[in-house]
């Protein structure tokens, strides 16, 4: 229990004596405490919840109805393990990366303090608790996106504000309504709204439940809400990218997840219209993301509407509601998060070394930064879902689950969408590998010079490589234990 | 304690008798002799007052003993007595408030005749009060308009000659209306005084017989009076005679002159017609329409207004206009509430004008709105007043006009049909009021910088800070423990029946 | 006892204008015993109340004014009374930039006993009494600065809260006609019986008083006065448009319809539709508003006029669930934009800065001012562990409760109005703490937190916004005591 809350008080805290104490005399104290802050905080959270695991408490009551209590199960392990491992690869970069920014103080404070909260979410044992933090992450993540201070910056974290903003507050609505049906807010898997199925109240419930989707559907980028997006996570430093495109926006999936799975049940939700405007929703944002995507010359941009893409990928698999589909669904919450996390680090190392941003700019810097371009390349492999990849083992399951299903014409649609998806995503991410190794005839070779960037980078963008391509070689204890938790929670 | 008896009678000759008297005498000394009729008038009022209530009833003196129909009659009750005692003060207290302007306005040797006007016009006040024949209240009615003339045209210059003829001539109107409403009763009837009428006129409408007659009759001496106290919309008159005219005119005319036709209306309404033939006649809901419509079109030309004794002119129509609605209730709780704003009105709109006049003074005699900036830190007695005056105006609990409301609208819940457009329209009208009358006070609040006007202090003028603390005494004394004379107005008009 | 908690503060008022005082300090030494001995004996009284009606005096008939302690008037007078000793403090020192303190204190501490006149009044006829009399006490303290603006604005502030006055009257007189008596009773004392089949007369009454007393409340559309008036000195901004003015305008609602209408004669019916969607409207309006204003204290004044309209729907379900959620935000809100208007005074103090464009950059240089905003800011915004999520939470499930379909688009409204509330709010923080990179701090050279009159206020206020957001239940039970009838 104590783990639990260290895991998360401990990094807020931290952070938030970074924010408020006068500036280091020297960098490296500033990184040392940071280190020592990110090392702690993994450590406690990983401590929480193998120590910890099936437990749960309750924190303090904010009114009678309104507990703040934690609690840890599989969902929570496999977000918590996700988190660790891009919080503490992220965080390594930045030591680096952040080199060229100011402000870097800053930086950290709410680099910790995200952590925190992130670790909170993972263990948050009912919907208030959830609720809360989810609204935390929004106003402490919003400095990371406007970190370099530029009007572009500013411009973008406000609107990443308010869309986060007003997708809390539509899930609120959700939240208001649920708390009117039920006596608790505990997730509890197959939900807690058994009673109220057929009452006259289930109209209004489905409403909450779309409204809810769609709110916390804002982080995870689902259209109509995706705008924010693709404007906020190119704005940010590179590592802060990382994380938001891989982690944050996770948070979105995880509040689905336990809206859907551990509020309402699916069997409440299956076959209503709800399921079905979600199917839609979930689809063309897939597509739309991609095509996007394709059409984008700026490097991190283009990582950004990938992640608007694939995210609805878990979104699709999540709506099926199906054992195999959520399934892929969570596989590929895991498998997304290390490879995006690893390309936006690729694209930071681009930055940073090379200063370019378009892609059209980087002809031949397969030649300049070989290991970088490597794993970009590999991982690369893994999004657009090449066996043995993470990314395929999680479509795979994917494509099955939705055609396993009942649900008319999406069982095939879906599918159908998703490979094309995966063309365009073919289509977006190599040419920069392409391009990058093959720089064509006329390429200068006398200028070339090599310049991988320092271990600190290389490193953590090799750790991240390599993890996504073992859960792609050794997926099956993982899908089992993934398959074992989807069938319970279905 | 039967000699009380002959203190309304003569109270009026006494009045006669002063003016009389005063025509002889020097500016200085009629005024003397005024302030001690005055002041003894009150006396005899409070008397007649004190022995009305004791006695529970009213009482009827028959002048010489001659019996009707030859003789003539006065009748005292609570109400008359109260109306005159009311009348006597609030004269007193603006005489006194405006008599520097006098000594000022008026030439020196005509001085003595404005006290002559003023005895006379009291005389007819308290004989309208009185009375208890109609012919008689027709006479005084007549002297009452010529003597109101003279005191309008006493400050002499071009704007109050047009709007003393201007007067006389809706007043005359007014005036000849009433007689041929008279005359027509006297024709049905065959009689004068007023008790006798009533009972032919009762008879006459249990008949059924001369229904059109007695309505014409009705309408004529309703619509006469209703000109002759300035109801919307025949108000034009107003605002000159009240703006252009001497303070204490303004002040005796706007608060005592109409009011004294509007009692003698009540008095026709009560005992000449009865009230429940008045009200089933339709001039009622004539009198209910013109009352809302006075209280609005009084209230936005005050509005417009730019010259502040104007504006409280205006208000002047507004505020008849409640009364008038009152009238119209057909209620005895609206006929109560008429009676009570007869009252405050008349004790407020006179502390309005003799305040008004304060400030002007200290404003070099503008009496446009922009010099009289800063004007209540100037003259902060004066200023003091105006703000209680407003705030009673508007509505403000704690001051007459409070209560005033309060009468009204519990009045207005009476009456069905009446009650939704008197209500909203009441509640419009205090919005109005608090936009013309809040706006005054505020400017007279701004403070502005090195003013060129000299400020007046208690030790210039103690006459008139006396005069505008007792207006506010009574304001207030109206406003807080207002139960009392309600009770009385109530007794009154049931002694009236 | 209660006469003696509302007279104080008139003669405290008196002497401090007519006592010679060697100098400044002497006299904000006098003021502030004053006023703090006043709270502890308001408090006194809240703790050790009887209940019994304390007469004063026979108006006519049976009209009296009297005065009580009951539920909301205790929960209205514990909140006046808790602020107000505060707000004093840190209106000496911020008024030393301004002229004719004594006036301005004479006037601001009168106002003091007309709000608990307002809040113990124990009928309804007292209380309109005491609710004209704080128009008029008001007044002088909105034109203080005496510029062509203040007076314009007190003007506007006069008509307005008159003419409300004017409206609320009529509901008044209907009391006295059709009800038992004018005295507050849980669930009303209209007499059924006298009624008849006026009852849709006497809704749309209703409604009317509701608009009356609901222009000091600055429902729409008869808010306009609220921002403008925002040109008085801060203190008078932020206690009395955001706490005791306006609130008294909620109170006399809650009055109104709950202990004079009664609940029974309108739940259900159009009169209770429409007021909420009066309130439905002025919610989102008055955040839109705020929205587009750039003038920080009149961007705040908006949101108050979206907050209070919170208040009013809360009200308005009519049922003891929302009277509670309405209590609730009562307080919370006072302590929430207390505690942001505060916030704009010290940066108008200490640095003639008034609109928000202006603020870049500022929250460096005025951590702790900026700082307390920011968590008003976000307790505004809703966010949960704040005091507003509470207040929130408690109306929208009393909305739920209500079952009608208008509150569940209230709830609606709500959350709307809170997305907006985050825009207006946060971009003041955004721009405060993250200037941008180009920003040249130069321009901030010399600006630094106030002294500790001013920042104590701020944190006690802060602290407070913490702590109801965390523990309130004792709070909430207290007022849903009050709501079924203590």
């Amino acid at each position: 229990m104590y783990l639990i809350l260290l895991s998360i008080f401990i990094p807020i805290l931290m952070g938030l004596y970074l924010l408020v104490r006068k500036e280091y005399a020297s960098r490296g104290r500033l990184l040392a405490t940071t280190c020592a802050g990110l090392v702690l905080t993994g450590a406690l959270a990983v401590a929480s919840f193998t120590a910890a695991y099936g437990s749960s408490f309750t924190l303090f009551y904010l009114t009678k109805s309104l507990p703040i209590a934690f609690a840890v199960d599989e969902m929570s392990v496999l977000f918590s393990c996700l988190t660790v491992i891009v919080l503490l690869c992220a965080g390594l970069f930045s030591f680096e990366y952040m080199k060229h920014e100011t402000k870097e103080k800053r930086y950290y404070g709410f680099y910790l303090i995200v952590f925190g909260v992130l670790n909170a979410l993972c263990f948050a044992g009912n919907l208030v608790t959830f609720y809360l933090f989810f609204e935390m992450l929004t106003l402490t993540s919003m400095p990371l996106v406007l970190h370099n201070g530029s009007h572009e910056a500013i411009m973008a974290s406000l609107k990443y504000l308010f869309f986060s903003m007003c997708g809390a507050y539509m899930a609120l609505f959700g939240v208001f309504v649920v708390s009117h049906n039920s006596a608790v807010l505990t997730f509890s898997t197959g939900g807690i709204l058994h009673a109220a199925a057929g009452s006259p109240s289930a109209g209004l419930l489905l409403a909450a439940a779309f409204a809810m989707l769609v709110g916390f559907g804002v982080k995870a980028g689902m259209f109509p809400l995706h705008a924010w997006l693709p404007t906020a996570h190119p704005v940010a430093p590179a590592p802060a990218s990382a994380v938001l495109s891989a982690v944050i926006v996770k948070a979105g999936i995880l509040a689905v997840v336990r809206t859907v799975y551990y509020i309402f049940g699916a069997d409440f939700l299956r076959g209503t219209w709800v399921q079905t405007a979600w199917l839609i929703l979930t689809l063309i944002t897939v597509f739309m993301g991609s095509m996007l995507a394709y059409r984008e010359p700026v490097l991190k941009k283009r990582l950004a509407y990938s992640t608007v893409s694939q995210l609805s990928y878990i979104l699709f698999g999540l709506a099926v509601m199906g054992a195999e589909a959520v399934t892929g669904s969570l596989l590929h919450v895991l498998a997304h998060g290390l490879i995006k996390t690893a390309l936006f680090l690729c694209a930071g190392a681009i930055i940073f070394t090379t200063g370019r941003t378009r892609v059209d700019e980087l002809r031949g810097i397969g030649k300049e930064m070989p290991f970088t371009m490597w794993c970009y390349t590999i991982v690369s492999l893994g999004l657009i879902g090449i066996p043995p990849t993470g990314g395929f083992v999680s479509k795979w399951h994917l494509a099955i689950g939705s055609l396993q299903s009942a649900i008319p014409v999406f069982r095939w649609l879906g599918p159908v969408i998703l490979l094309v998806s995966a063309l365009l995503t073919a289509g977006y991410l190599l040419p920069l590998t392409i391009q990058g190794f093959l720089p064509g005839a006329d390429y200068d070779y006398e200028h070339l010079k090599k310049r991988e960037p320092s271990p600190l980078m290389t490193i953590p963008i090799a750790v991240l490589t390599i993890l996504s391509v073992l859960i792609g070689l050794f997926p099956a204890q993982l899908t089992d234990w993934l398959t074992r938790l989807a069938a319970r929670i279905l | 304690m039967d000699f009380v008896r002959n203190f309304p009678c003569i109270s009026i000759m006494l009045c006669l008798f002063a003016g009389i008297i005063s025509s002889g005498l020097r500016g200085k000394a009629a005024m003397l002799v005024n302030a001690a009729l005055l002041v003894t008038n009150t006396v005899l009022s409070a008397c007649t007052l004190a022995y009305t209530l004791a006695a529970g009833e009213s009482f009827v003196y028959v002048m010489g003993q001659f019996p009707a129909p030859w003789g003539n009659e006065i009748r005292a009750g609570v109400l008359e007595s109260l109306m005159a005692l009311f009348f006597c003060i609030i004269m007193l207290l603006s005489l006194f408030g405006g008599r520097h302007k006098l000594i000022e306005g008026v030439e020196e040797g005509k001085l003595y005749l404005y006290y002559v006007l003023m005895d006379l016009l009291l005389s007819s006040l308290l004989a309208l009060v009185y009375t208890n024949d109609m012919f008689t209240a027709y006479v005084f009615v007549e002297i009452n308009t010529i003597s109101a003339c003279g005191l309008i045209m006493i400050r002499q210059n071009g704007r109050t000659i047009e709007a003393a003829v201007r007067y006389m001539i809706m007043s005359l109107l007014g005036s000849g209306m009433l007689l041929l409403g008279l005359c027509m009763l006297y024709d049905l009837t065959g009689h004068l005084l007023m008790s006798n009428i009533k009972e032919s006129v009762a008879q006459i409408v249990a008949e059924g017989q001369y229904t059109i007659p007695l309505i014409i009759s009705i309408v004529l001496m309703s619509v006469g009076l209703c000109i002759k106290s300035a109801l919307f919309p025949f108000h034009a008159w107003l605002p000159d005679a009240y703006g252009y005219s001497t303070v204490s005119s303004a002040a005796v005319l706007s608060s005592l002159v109409s009011k004294g036709y509007i009692f003698l209306l009540i008095k026709i309404i009560y005992r000449v017609i009865g009230f429940e033939i008045y009200r089933d006649s339709r001039i009622i809901d004539i009198l209910f329409v013109f009352g809302l419509m006075g209280m609005i079109f009084g209230s936005l030309s005050a509005i417009r207004e730019n010259d502040i004794r104007r504006m409280i002119a205006f208000s002047s129509v507004a505020q008849i206009g409640y009364i008038y609605m009152g009238f119209g209730m057909g209620t005895e709780a609206g006929m109560t509430a008429s009676v009570f704003h007869i009252l405050s009105h008349a004790a407020t709109k006179s502390l309005l004008f003799i305040a008004a006049v304060g400030l002007t003074d200290v404003s070099g005699r503008n009496r446009q709105f922009i010099e009289l900036t800063g004007a209540g830190y100037r003259n902060k007695w004066a200023g003091a007043a105006f703000t209680v005056g407003s705030l009673a105006m508007v509505g403000v609990p704690m001051f007459s006009g409070f209560i005033s409301k309060l009468l009204f609208s519990q009045a207005a819940v009476q009456n069905n049909t009446k009650m939704l457009p008197a209500l909203i329209v009441l509640g419009i009208s205090t919005i109005l009021n608090a936009i013309y009358f809040m706006k005054t006070v505020i400017r007279i609040y701004t403070p502005v910088e090195d003013t060129p006007y000299p400020s007046m202090t208690f030790r210039n003028m103690p006459l008139y800070a006396v005069v505008l603390v007792a207006f506010i005494i009574l304001n207030v004394t109206l406003g807080v423990s207002s139960q009392p004379v309600v009770d009385m107005i109530r007794q009154g008009l049931a002694m009236f029946a | 006892m209660i006469l003696l908690v509302i007279l104080i503060p008139f003669i405290a008022a008196a002497l401090s204008v007519w006592l010679p005082f060697r100098n400044r300090k002497s006299w904000e030494i006098f003021l502030e015993s004053a006023v703090t001995l006043n709270s502890i004996l308001v408090w006194y009284l809240l703790l050790h109340h009887s209940g019994n009606t304390f007469l004063l005096a026979h108006f006519t008939g049976n009209l009296s004014v009297s005065f009580r302690v009951d539920g909301p008037g205790m929960v209205f007078s514990g909140l006046v009374s808790a602020l107000w000793p505060l707000a004093t403090l840190y209106a000496f020192e911020y008024m030393t930039k301004e002229e004719h303190e004594k006036i301005f204190f004479l006037f601001y501490t009168m106002t003091y006993g007309v709000t608990l006149g307002i809040a113990l009044a124990a009928n309804l006829l007292t209380m309109y009494f005491f609710y004209e009399l704080l128009t008029l006490v008001t007044v002088p303290l909105v034109m203080h600065t005496l510029t062509r603006e203040a007076i314009l604005a007190s003007r506007k502030y006069l008509y307005y809260s008159l003419g409300g006055a004017a409206f609320a009257f009529i509901g008044l007189i209907m009391i006295i006609v059709y009800g038992r008596s004018t005295d507050f009773v849980l669930g009303g004392v209209l007499d059924l019986a006298k009624i008849g089949d006026r009852t849709n007369v006497l809704r749309f009454i209703y409604v009317l008083a509701f608009m009356g007393f609901g222009v000091k409340a600055a429902v729409c559309p008869f808010n306009s006065w609220l921002p403008q008036a925002g040109v008085a000195p801060t203190p008078v901004t932020a206690l009395l448009h955001a706490v005791a003015v306006v609130k008294s305008g909620a109170f006399a609602i809650i009055r109104l319809t709950y202990y004079s209408f009664g609940t029974d004669f309108l739940r259900g019916t159009w009169a209770q539709t429409f007021v909420m969607l009066v309130t439905m409207f002025t919610i989102v309006y008055g955040c839109s508003r705020a929205v587009k204003e750039t003038h920080l204290k009149r961007r705040l004044a908006y949101s108050t006029i979206s907050n209070l309209s919170y208040i009013l729907f809360g009200a308005t379900l009519m049922t003891p669930l929302g009277m509670t959620a309405a209590l609730l935000h009562l307080v919370f809100h006072a302590v929430m934009k207390i505690a942001s208007f505060f916030c704009a005074g010290a940066i108008i103090h200490q640095t003639d800065r008034y609109y928000v464009h202006e603020l870049d950059g500022m929250g460096y240089k005025m951590p702790c001012v900026f700082g307390v905003f920011t968590v008003s800011a976000l307790a505004l915004m809703g966010v949960p562990g704040l005091a507003g999520f509470i207040s929130k939470w408690n109306l929208a499930s009393a909305a739920l409760e209500s079952g009608s379909t208008v509150a569940c688009f209230g709830i609606v409204c709500l959350l709307i109005s809170a997305l907006l509330t985050a825009i207006y709010m946060l971009t003041v923080v955004v721009r405060a703490f993250f200037p941008g990179r180009d920003f040249d701090y130069g321009t901030l050279s010399g600006v630094k937190d106030p002294n500790w009159m001013m920042l104590v206020p701020l944190f006690i206020f802060a602290f407070f916004i913490v702590l109801f957001g965390l523990y309130s239940q004792p709070l909430a039970d207290f007022l849903y005591a009050v709501a079924i009838g203590l």
